[in-house]
């Protein structure tokens, strides 16, 4: 079966600009006319071309500060890039120790509104309500605020949505970490069963365990560049060689 | 290809739905978290009706006929005005769990923000509808040109959803924003007719009424409800010229600012 793209990343670059001062209101800009900030040039992402086939997990390695978390949130279309393009066919969900939900609102909205951003029909989300409550432990609290949760509640809620809903392209940055140890087991047993099949998955990681058990292609990243993108033996060598 | 329709179809029935549900839930926010609930929705009109009416029925002795109606539906617009401006300054703040982790659009938070309040600009107007023709003595008749208040409402809808844009992406690059607005719509409320008499009003600040496109939904809105006659189709298409001119402009602030919202706010 030929492969159908779902992210395809063309010269994308990505540079902050760290302003010393803090210029952002009106009454700043005038007073500051002849006086422009001062601003530090960090290119986050150098320029890089690479291509997601639908169904795969890609693992992404590197050191801290090597611009991975920038790297994904250009994919997920969070950040736009500065340069190039990225071309997303799907939905996308980015997760770093939950998804992004409201602390106004209860825990029964929450998966009502970000089963909904993922793309899900209100029926659908109906049907899988109670799966979803039930995976993060939290009956007798659907109709609480999150803002009154322990951050473990919540994290467990983001992450259960995360797996019940879930977008067609998922980015996965260090997601392991949620939850008590039993917890931590039923997240890797499901992310077994349903993300790894079906969906397209990025994976960051720092375990090198997690990335050869999974990923079929693995890139790593150096300084905001694409050192390597393929097997993800020759890329974890890579990676361990830098961490001599 | 008829697949790829159907597709289309289905994944923008989602689109709606999430619109719906995140007007629903604003809504309920917004009014149902207090004891009082929706009464605060008509609270906040008939508080400003009975300022005004103090100040200006009775102690200036103003000679408008049907003077309470008169503010009531003029303020039923302005209040839909203020809350759709004033509060989604900080919007891409305060809902920035929705972007911040997906690659939805942020128009659909200030569609569905603006849905919300459209819910208690409904609620205000037909209070006013009822209050018009069971309590006011000096009413028209009920009249088929009562409907034009929905072209009416689309032309604030859309004015307002500009406004909205401009502002809360501008939000971005300068915080006082706030600040500076707040100033403009006091300024902004006090030239247009909300209790002043029209006649007056016209003659003070000539063509004013042509330069302020709150004060043109307002005279046509009244013409439409209270007269039972036509809106003016010249100030009519002013005021359309006007809200599309500010989308426009707020669409692209919202590409150009608004895409870099997740990294700045």
């Amino acid at each position: 079966m030929e492969s159908t793209i779902v992210i395809k990343a063309r010269n994308i670059s990505k540079t902050f600009h760290i302003s010393e001062d803090s210029h952002n209101t009106v009454k700043h800009r005038l007073f500051n006319l002849f006086n422009p900030p001062r601003n530090k040039n960090l290119e986050a992402i150098k320029m890089m071309n690479f291509e997601i086939n639908k169904g795969e997990c890609v693992g992404l390695i590197g050191r801290n500060g090597c611009g991975k978390s920038t790297l994904i949130r250009l994919l997920a279309g969070v950040y736009p890039t500065d340069t190039g393009f990225v071309d997303i066919n799907g939905t996308t969900l980015l997760m770093n120790l939950g998804v992004g939900m409201s602390h106004e609102l209860t825990a029964r909205e929450n998966i009502y509104v970000s089963s909904s951003v993922l793309g899900m029909k209100i029926k659908d989300i109906d049907a899988i309500f109670d799966k979803i409550v039930s995976f993060a432990e939290l009956e007798g609290f659907i109709d609480t605020k999150i803002k009154y949760f322990s951050s473990g509640m919540v994290a467990r809620l983001g992450f259960s949505i995360a797996v019940n809903a879930g977008a067609s392209i998922m980015f996965l940055d260090e997601i392991f970490a949620v939850g008590d140890m039993k917890f931590q087991e039923k997240a890797i047993k499901v992310f077994e069963s349903s993300w790894i099949e079906g969906k397209t998955v990025v994976l960051v990681s720092h375990s090198m365990e997690v990335i050869k058990k999974y990923c079929g292609r693995t890139a790593y990243m150096k300084h905001g560049a694409l050192a390597y993108f393929g097997e993800t033996n020759k890329a974890v060598e890579m990676y361990l060689a830098d961490n001599q | 290809m008829i697949g790829n329709i159907l597709k289309d179809w289905k994944s923008r029935s989602n689109k709606y739905e999430r619109l719906w549900l995140l007007a629903k839930i604003e809504f309920k926010l917004r009014y149902y978290e207090n004891k009082l609930g929706l009464f605060w929705a008509l609270l906040k009109p008939l508080m400003d009706i009975a300022i005004y009416y103090v100040a200006f029925k009775v102690i200036l002795k103003t000679d408008v006929p049907a003077f309470a109606s008169y503010l009531f539906i003029g303020l039923v617009f302005w209040i839909f005005f203020v809350e759709s401006t004033t509060g989604t300054i900080q919007i891409l703040n305060t809902k920035k769990y929705l972007y911040e982790y997906s690659n939805m659009n942020k128009l659909e938070i200030y569609i569905s923000t603006l849905f919300s309040n459209s819910i208690g600009f409904l609620f205000n107007l037909s209070m006013f509808f009822l209050f018009y023709h069971f309590f006011e003595s000096q009413s028209n008749p009920i009249s088929y040109n009562n409907l034009w208040v929905i072209v009416l409402f689309i032309n604030l809808f859309i004015l307002s959803l500009g406004c909205s844009l401009m502002l809360s992406n501008l939000y971005i690059i300068a915080k006082d924003i706030n600040q500076i607005w707040m100033v403009f719509i006091s300024f902004l409320f006090f030239l247009s007719p909300i209790f002043y008499k029209l006649s007056s009003f016209k003659e003070s600040l000539p063509a004013l009424e042509y330069g302020n496109p709150m004060a043109g939904i307002i005279i046509n809105s009244r013409r439409v409800m209270m007269d039972g006659v036509a809106p003016d189709f010249e100030l009519l298409a002013f005021d359309f010229g006007y809200a599309i001119f500010f989308l426009l402009v707020g669409i692209i602030l919202l590409n150009k600012l608004g895409a870099k919202a997740a990294e700045k706010l």
